[in-house]
């Protein structure tokens, strides 16, 4: 008896429910053209100090990178055939240092014995000062 | 256009909670309402309180979305947790949109078999929002 109302009800739902998806894809898109971030780490928690603005951290952790971590994601971070690009992190630097001391299970291996707490810093440091 | 970005996780936290909420209470007293028998006297205030639920629910999502997309500069997949988010967060999104629009219109005017549909959808998405909600949990928490 309703269920003329129900199945218009339905074509407009359908219709708001895609126009907003599409609305906020959109407004992704904007957002990554149009707005600027004031600072790269969006979980809002620091470091010691702010490790992006020392030079000699951001380099030494290049090297480590570049020792044991470019066979997987690429000689900049840019992402090789199995790992990911590395620039724009959106995990927090905690989950970084945890992700480098633990590994992930069957894709990256565990770096805990080879890196102490200041080395996995300067990694941290390093993929942060990524743009 | 310049953004502390500290801000927008605090309003994602702040606003996210409310849907997965609200679509879950939905999901209970629609469900309850549409179980129990005429005589037990509740069903209308149960239905009642599905219909606003849902509402807010649906409207809830909007700041919640924005924020999560200013949070993540943009991102709409990204990849390890924060892909799993989107893939629970982007169905969710908009069925739940569909589901405030469908029951906002049809009010306590549904057929049973029409209202029958409908529960699904809720539950489904109710089960959807959780899991949005735990990688999103994973994202901060786990660090
Ligand atoms: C054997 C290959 C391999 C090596 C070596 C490797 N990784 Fe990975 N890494 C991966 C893969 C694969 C993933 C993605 C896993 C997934 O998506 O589930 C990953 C994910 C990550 C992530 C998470 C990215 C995100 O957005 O969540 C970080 C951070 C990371 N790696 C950093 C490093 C660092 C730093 C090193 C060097 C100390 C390193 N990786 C060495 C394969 C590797």
């Amino acid at each position: 008896m309703n269920s003329s109302l129900e199945a218009k009800a339905l074509g407009l739902a359908l219709i708001v429910a895609s126009a907003s998806l599409g609305g906020a894809w959109g407004s992704a898109f904007f957002i990554q053209s149009h707005v600027t971030f004031v600072s790269s780490d969006f979980q809002g928690e620091s470091l010691p100090g702010d490790i992006t603005s020392s030079p000699v951290l951001i380099a030494q952790g290049r090297e480590f990178f570049t020792m044991s971590c470019a066979e997987c994601h690429g000689d900049d971070a840019l992402g090789g055939d199995e790992a990911p690009n590395l620039h724009h992190l959106v995990i927090s630097n905690a989950r970084i240092a945890k992700t480098i001391k633990k590994g992930i299970k069957d894709e990256m291996p565990m770096f805990a014995k080879k890196y102490d707490a200041h080395q996995i810093l300067s990694l941290i440091a390093y993929l942060r000062s990524l743009h | 256009m310049s953004i502390d970005p500290a801000l927008w996780s605090k309003l994602h936290g702040a606003s996210t909670h409310f849907p997965v909420a609200l679509t879950m209470a939905a999901a209970l007293f629609d469900s309850l309402g549409f179980i129990l028998p005429e005589r037990s006297g509740h069903k209308a205030k149960l239905h009642a309180a599905g219909y606003y639920a849902i509402i807010l629910g649906a409207l809830g999502t909007f700041p919640a979305v924005l924020s999560g997309l200013f949070l993540t500069k943009g991102v709409v997949l990204g990849h390890d947790a924060l892909l799993y988010h989107h893939l629970f967060v982007w169905p969710a999104f908009a069925v739940l949109v569909a589901l405030g629009v469908w029951r906002a219109l049809v009010g306590e005017k549904f057929s049973e078999r029409g209202f029958r549909l409908y529960l699904v959808g809720l539950l489904l998405t109710a089960g959807l929002m959780a899991a949005a909600g735990y990688w999103g949990g994973e994202l901060i928490l786990n660090s």
